[in-house]
C-alpha cells in the first residue's frame, strides 16, 4: 500500500459491511416510498378513489406517515453510518490527513452508496408495486377495474423522496467533517446518548394526551363545520392530533427510561435496562416511527375486514332477496318479464311486492359558502323548495314491508337504516312538501321514523297525503319500487346477473346518473350558476366519477348509479370483486407499512449486537452465563419490537373504536361495527403473530451475531 | 524547537467557561524527552491535544520549529500534524483493516505517498522495534506491547520534530510498558527524536531528561535527572509529587 488511493480501496474493503447497512437502509425507503406514491397515484386507484373522499385523505395520510418514518430511518441509518466512520477519520485527521482529503473520500462514498440506493429503490419500486398487484390478481380477485395503469408523475414523487435521502445524507456528511474536535470525533462510536431524568408521571400523562390528542383530532373537524359553519384549510384541524403523538412520545421515553413494573428487583433488568437508557434520543425515535408506521399498517390493514365484515352482515340481513326500483317512464322488466326470466333459469319466485314512490320537492336550510382567506365559511339559508325526496303511501309502505303503519295526515315518517342511523340524511327536518310540477304545497311535522334497510332515506306520507300532493306528477317525477324473494336464493346468481344486465341495458340515458342526482337541486342550480355539477356531461371535472351503462360491472358503476338494484346474491358474490380496487389497495398498503415496520425493527435490533458487542465479551469475561447474555440481549430486542407494537397495536384500535363509535348518528356501535371490530381482532392476532414469529428470528441472528 | 507561551484554555460546562489550562508556559530543545504528570484534571491531556492541534486554544503562543501555530489555517494544521508531529496514543489507534506495515506507512500516505525509501525506512523500524516478525499481522493478531510499537513506528516514519504520546503505557503491562519507554529511548538515541510524553506513570517519566508537574492547570514544578540515576530520580519524582498532593501521592496518581 503506497498511496492515498491504495489506502481509500483497503479501507473500502474493510468498511464494507458499514456501506451495505447504509445503502440497504436507503433502498429499502425508496423502494417503500416509490412502491406506495405509485400504487397512490395510479389512475387505476384514483378513479375510485373519490376526490376530497375519506378513503384518499386516509392513503394521503398514510403516506405522509410512511414518508415521515422512512424518512426518519434513513436519518437513522445514516447517523449509524457516520459513527462507525468516525474512530476511522479520527484517526486520519489525527495524523494530519486534511479535510479536503477526507471529504473527497467521503463525499464519494457516500454518493456513491445514496445515489445508487436511491436509482435502484426508485427503478424497483414501481415493479414492486406491479408486481403485488399483479399477485392480488392473480390469488385473490381480478376485474377490469384491476387492470394497473401508472401515472409518470409517481417518479416525481419518487425522486422528491430520493432527493431528500441524498440531501440528507450529504448534509450528514458534511456536519461530520466539519467538527473541529477531533477527539471528539474518534471518541464518536463510543458515544452515549443519556436521557435526561424522565418524571414517574410522564407514562400516565402520555396516555392521558394520547386519549385527549386522538378524541380532539378525530372530533376537530366536525366542530369547526357545524358549530364554527368553517371549512378551515386541509391540515388545520389536524394539529388537534398534535397531544396524541406528544403523549406517544411521552409514554415511550417513559417506558425506556423508568418502566412501567414497579417493585420488582431493580437489579433484574440491570444491564438492559441500562444499555437501553444509554442509547436514548436513538431508541425511543426509533420506536416513535415503528409505532407510528404499525398505527399505519392496522388501520390500512382494518379495511378490508371491516367493509367485508360489515357488508355481508348488511346484505345477510336485508329484508327481502332482490330489490330494485325505476323511473316509472323507463321500460326495464316489471312482474311478468322477470317471472318469465326466473322460470327461464329454473328460479321460483316465492313472493313479490311492488309499490309506487314519487319524488317531491322538500323544504330545508341550504348551506351558502363564502370563500375567505382563511378558507371556506358558510351559513344556512332556509329554501321552500331545497332538494326533492321519494316519498311512499303508508299503503305503499305497509305493502313492501308487510307492515301496519298509519300515520296521522299531516305527518311525515323517515326511514332509517336497521340500526335507526340517520346517516346524515335527517340533519334537518321536513316541514313542507311540494309537487314540483303542479306547485301545490303540503305542511307537514315530524312522525315517528321507521327502520328498513331497503327503504333507507325514503319518507312516508298519510295515503291521503300522498294521493293529494302527488296528483298531476307525471311519470319522470314517479318511481316503482320491486321486493320479491325466491326460493333457495344463494343458487340463483346468475339469474341475478341476468336481470341487473337487463335493468340496465333497458335503462334510458336520462336515467344514467349518479345517485346524489337531484332535479330540483339541478333546476336551482342551473338558473344560479348555469349548470348541475351532477349532470353526467360535468360529473368528471367536478371529481365525482362518471356513470356509464358500458361499464356495468365496474365499482363506481355499481356503487354510484343511482338506480342500482340490491339483489342479494349479486352483492354477496360480486363484494369483492366490485370492492376489488379498494380492498387491493388498503392491503398493499398494510403491507408496505408493515414491511418498514420489520425492516426498522430488524435494523435497530442489529445495533443493539453490534453497539453492545464489547460489552457482551466483557459481561462473558466476569463470567455471565450463557443464558444470563442471552436473556440480556433478548430483554433489549423484545423491548425494540413489542412496546411500539403494544402502543401502536392499542392506540390505533382504540382510535378505530372511537371513530365508529362517533361516526354514526345517534353515536354508538352497529352490529356490523362490533362484527367488524371482531374481525380487525382477529387481524390484529394474525399480525402480532407474525412479529412474534420475525421478533424471534431476529433474535437468533442477535445471537450468532454476539456468539451466546 | 518547542515554545509554549502563557496558554490558555477552558471548556464550557453547564454555560459555564471552567478554565483548564491557567497560563501554561514551557519549551522543549531539540532531542530532549520529557513527561508531563499530574494529577487527573489538572490539564495535562488538554495540554498535549492543544500541542497536538486537535483542540484550539483561547489564548497564548505554540511555537513549533520556528512556526507560531495559532497563526496557521485548518489546511496548514494538517501539514504540521502530518509532517512535522508524531502521535502514540493510550489506545494505540491502529487503523484494524491495515497490516502492521500498513499503519506504520500511513502518515507518510497521509502526507503525499510511499516510496522506495519510505517502505525500506518503515521496514528498517520494524527490526528496530522488534515487531519486523510482525510487520504483515492486524492490529487484532499482537499484543498490546507490540501494538504501541508499532505507534511509535508509525510516529517516527515522517521524521518528526516532535513525537507527542497520551499515556504510552496506560494500557500496557510493566513488560510491554518497560519496551516501549525503551522504544522511545531508541528512537531519541539512534533517530535524534524529541519527545513529549503525558503519564501518569513515575516509572515510565523517570526514563525522561525532564518531568513537568502540572496542578490545577499551571505547571507547579519541573524536575531535571541530570547525574541521578533513573531509581534516584524515580524517588525525587515521587517525592514531589506527594509533596505537591498534599502527602499521598497514591491518590494523585491514582
Amino acid at each position: 500500500m503506497r498511496s492515498w488511493r491504495d489506502l481509500d480501496r483497503t479501507l473500502g474493503r474493510q468498511g464494507r459491511k458499514n456501506d451495505l447497512l447504509l445503502l440497504l437502509c436507503c433502498f429499502f425507503s425508496v423502494l417503500l416510498i416509490t412502491a406506495y406514491v405509485t400504487m397512490m397515484r395510479s389512475p387505476t386507484v384514483l378513479t375510485v378513489l373519490p376526490e376530497g373522499g375519506d378513503s384518499r385523505k386516509q392513503v394521503m395520510m398514510i403516506f405522509v406517515l410512511a414518508v415521515i418514518g422512512c424518512g426518519a430511518f434513513t436519518t437513522y441509518a445514516s447517523g449509524l453510518y457516520f459513527r462507525a466512520k468516525s474512530r476511522q477519520t479520527g484517526i486520519l485527521m489525527a495524523l494530519g490527513a486534511s479535510r479536503r482529503q477526507l471529504r473527497r473520500m467521503l463525499y464519494r462514498d457516500v454518493g456513491f452508496i445514496s445515489l445508487s440506493a436511491c436509482a435502484a429503490g426508485a427503478l424497483l419500486g414501481t415493479p414492486l408495486a406491479w408486481g403485488l398487484w399483479q399477485l392480488f390478481r392473480l390469488f385473490v380477485v381480478d376485474t377490469e377495474q384491476m387492470r394497473l395503469t401508472l401515472d409518470p408523475q409517481a417518479y416525481l414523487f419518487a425522486l422528491a423522496f430520493s432527493l431528500f435521502v441524498v440531501a440528507m445524507v450529504f448534509l450528514m456528511a458534511r456536519r461530520f467533517l466539519r467538527r473541529t474536535n477531533i477527539i471528539d470525533i474518534v471518541n464518536e462510536a463510543r458515544r452515549s446518548e443519556p436521557i435526561r431524568e424522565v418524571k414517574s408521571w410522564y407514562g400516565r400523562v402520555g396516555i392521558l394526551l394520547m386519549v385527549l390528542g386522538g378524541f380532539l383530532g378525530y372530533m376537530a373537524p366536525g366542530f369547526f363545520v357545524t358549530r364554527l359553519h368553517w371549512y378551515p384549510p386541509e391540515g388545520l384541524t389536524a394539529i388537534f392530533y398534535a397531544p396524541l403523538f406528544a403523549g406517544l412520545y411521552m409514554v415511550l421515553l417513559h417506558t425506556v427510561v423508568n418502566g412501567w413494573r414497579r417493585g420488582r428487583s431493580r437489579y433484574h433488568n440491570l444491564v438492559p435496562n441500562s444499555m437501553m437508557k444509554f442509547q436514548g434520543r436513538q431508541t425511543v425515535r426509533n420506536m416513535l416511527v415503528i409505532t407510528v408506521l404499525l398505527a399505519g399498517a392496522y388501520f390500512a390493514a382494518f379495511y378490508a375486514p371491516m367493509l367485508g365484515v360489515g357488508n355481508a352482515l348488511s346484505i345477510e340481513e336485508r329484508p327481502v332477496d332482490y330489490a330494485y326500483h325505476y323511473r316509472s317512464d323507463q321500460n326495464v322488466p316489471r312482474e311478468a318479464e322477470v317471472r318469465t326470466l326466473a322460470k327461464e333459469r329454473g328460479v321460483t319466485i316465492t313472493s313479490w311486492a311492488e309499490a309506487p314512490m314519487a319524488r317531491l320537492g322538500v323544504d330545508g336550510a341550504d348551506q351558502v359558502e363564502t370563500e375567505g382567506p382563511l378558507g371556506t365559511t358558510w351559513e344556512e339559508v332556509y329554501l321552500t323548495l331545497q332538494r326533492s325526496e321519494l316519498f311512499l303511501s303508508e299503503s305503499a309502505w305497509n305493502t313492501l314491508t308487510g307492515d301496519t303503519l298509519d300515520l296521522v295526515p299531516g305527518t311525515v315518517s323517515g326511514v332509517f337504516d336497521r340500526d335507526g342511523n340517520g346517516n346524515g340524511v335527517f340533519t334537518d327536518q321536513i316541514s313542507l312538501v311540494t309537487n314540483v310540477v303542479t306547485g301545490k304545497t303540503l305542511s307537514v311535522r315530524a312522525a315517528e321514523g321507521q327502520k328498513n334497510d331497503m327503504l333507507f332515506g325514503r319518507f312516508i306520507l298519510d295515503d291521503g297525503d300522498y294521493a293529494a300532493i302527488t296528483e298531476g306528477l307525471p311519470e319522470t317525477w314517479r318511481e316503482e319500487m320491486v321486493f320479491f324473494n325466491v326460493e333457495n336464493c344463494e343458487d340463483t346468481y346468475y339469474f341475478a346477473k341476468a336481470l341487473f344486465y337487463e335493468i340496465v341495458d333497458r335503462s334510458g340515458e336520462e336515467v344514467e346518473v349518479y345517485d346524489a342526482w337531484d332535479p330540483v337541486v339541478r333546476q336551482r342550480n342551473i338558473a344560479e350558476e348555469g349548470y348541475y355539477f351532477l349532470d353526467p356531461e360535468y360529473l368528471a371535472q367536478s371529481g365525482f366519477t362518471t356513470i356509464d351503462y358500458g361499464q356495468r360491472d365496474s365499482s363506481e358503476f355499481r356503487n354510484y348509479w343511482a338506480y342500482m338494484p340490491h339483489f342479494r346474491v349479486l352483492d354477496q358474490n360480486d363484494f369483492v370483486r366490485t370492492m376489488a380496487v379498494f380492498l387491493m389497495l388498503f392491503i398493499f398498503i398494510a403491507l408496505i407499512c408493515f414491511a418498514a415496520v420489520l425492516v426498522i425493527s430488524y435494523t435497530r435490533s442489529l445495533t443493539v449486537a453490534l453497539t453492545g458487542r464489547q460489552m457482551y465479551e466483557d459481561l462473558g469475561r466476569l463470567g455471565a452465563s450463557r443464558n444470563y447474555l442471552r436473556e440480556t440481549a433478548r430483554s433489549q430486542i423484545s423491548r425494540v419490537f413489542f412496546t411500539p407494537s403494544l402502543v401502536g397495536t392499542a392506540a390505533i384500535y382504540a382510535l378505530y373504536t372511537m371513530i365508529l363509535y362517533f361516526n354514526g348518528d345517534p353515536a354508538g356501535w352497529t352490529s356490523g361495527e362490533l362484527a367488524g371490530m371482531t374481525a380487525c381482532l382477529l387481524v390484529v392476532a394474525a399480525g402480532s403473530g407474525m412479529l412474534y414469529g420475525f421478533y424471534r428470528f431476529t433474535r437468533r441472528k442477535v445471537y450468532t451475531m454476539l456468539g451466546i | 524547537m518547542l515554545y509554549v507561551e502563557n496558554l490558555k484554555k477552558s471548556y464550557m460546562v453547564g454555560g459555564q467557561p471552567v478554565p483548564v489550562l491557567k497560563g501554561v508556559s514551557l519549551q522543549l530543545a531539540q532531542g530532549e524527552f520529557a513527561a508531563v504528570m499530574g494529577p487527573s484534571g489538572s490539564g495535562k491531556t488538554t495540554l498535549l491535544n492543544c500541542i497536538s492541534c486537535y483542540i484550539a486554544a483561547d489564548s497564548g503562543q505554540i511555537t513549533l520549529g520556528g512556526e507560531k501555530l495559532a497563526d496557521l489555517g485548518e489546511e496548514a494544521l494538517a501539514k504540521v500534524r502530518s509532517r512535522k508531529l508524531g502521535f502514540v496514543f493510550q489506545d494505540f489507534m491502529l487503523l484494524d483493516g491495515l497490516t502492521v506495515r500498513d499503519n506504520i506507512l500511513l502518515p507518510r500516505i497521509i502526507a503525499g505517498g510511499v516510496d522506495d525509501e519510505g517502505e525500506r525506512y518503515a521496514d528498517q523500524l520494524c527490526e528496530a522495534f522488534g515487531i519486523g516478525h510482525i510487520k504483515g499481522k492486524y492490529p487484532a493478531e499482537i499484543s498490546g506491547g507490540e501494538k504501541q510499537r508499532c505507534a511509535v513506528a508509525r510516529a517516527l516514519i515522517n521524521h518528526p520534530l516532535l513525537i507527542l504520546a497520551d499515556e504510552p503505557t496506560g494500557n500496557l503491562d510493566s513488560k510491554s510498558s518497560r519496551t516501549v519507554i525503551e522504544t522511545f529511548l531508541q528512537a531519541r538515541r539512534e533517530l535524534g527524536a524529541t519527545i513529549f510524553m503525558v503519564t501518569h506513570d513515575s516509572f515510565a517519566a523517570s526514563f525522561c531528561d525532564r518531568v513537568i508537574l502540572l496542578q490545577d492547570g499551571t505547571v507547579s514544578d519541573q524536575l531535571s535527572r541530570g547525574g541521578d540515576s533513573r531509581g534516584a530520580f524515580q524517588d525525587r519524582l515521587l517525592r514531589a509529587i506527594r509533596e505537591m498532593s498534599g502527602g499521598d501521592s497514591d491518590a494523585v496518581l491514582a
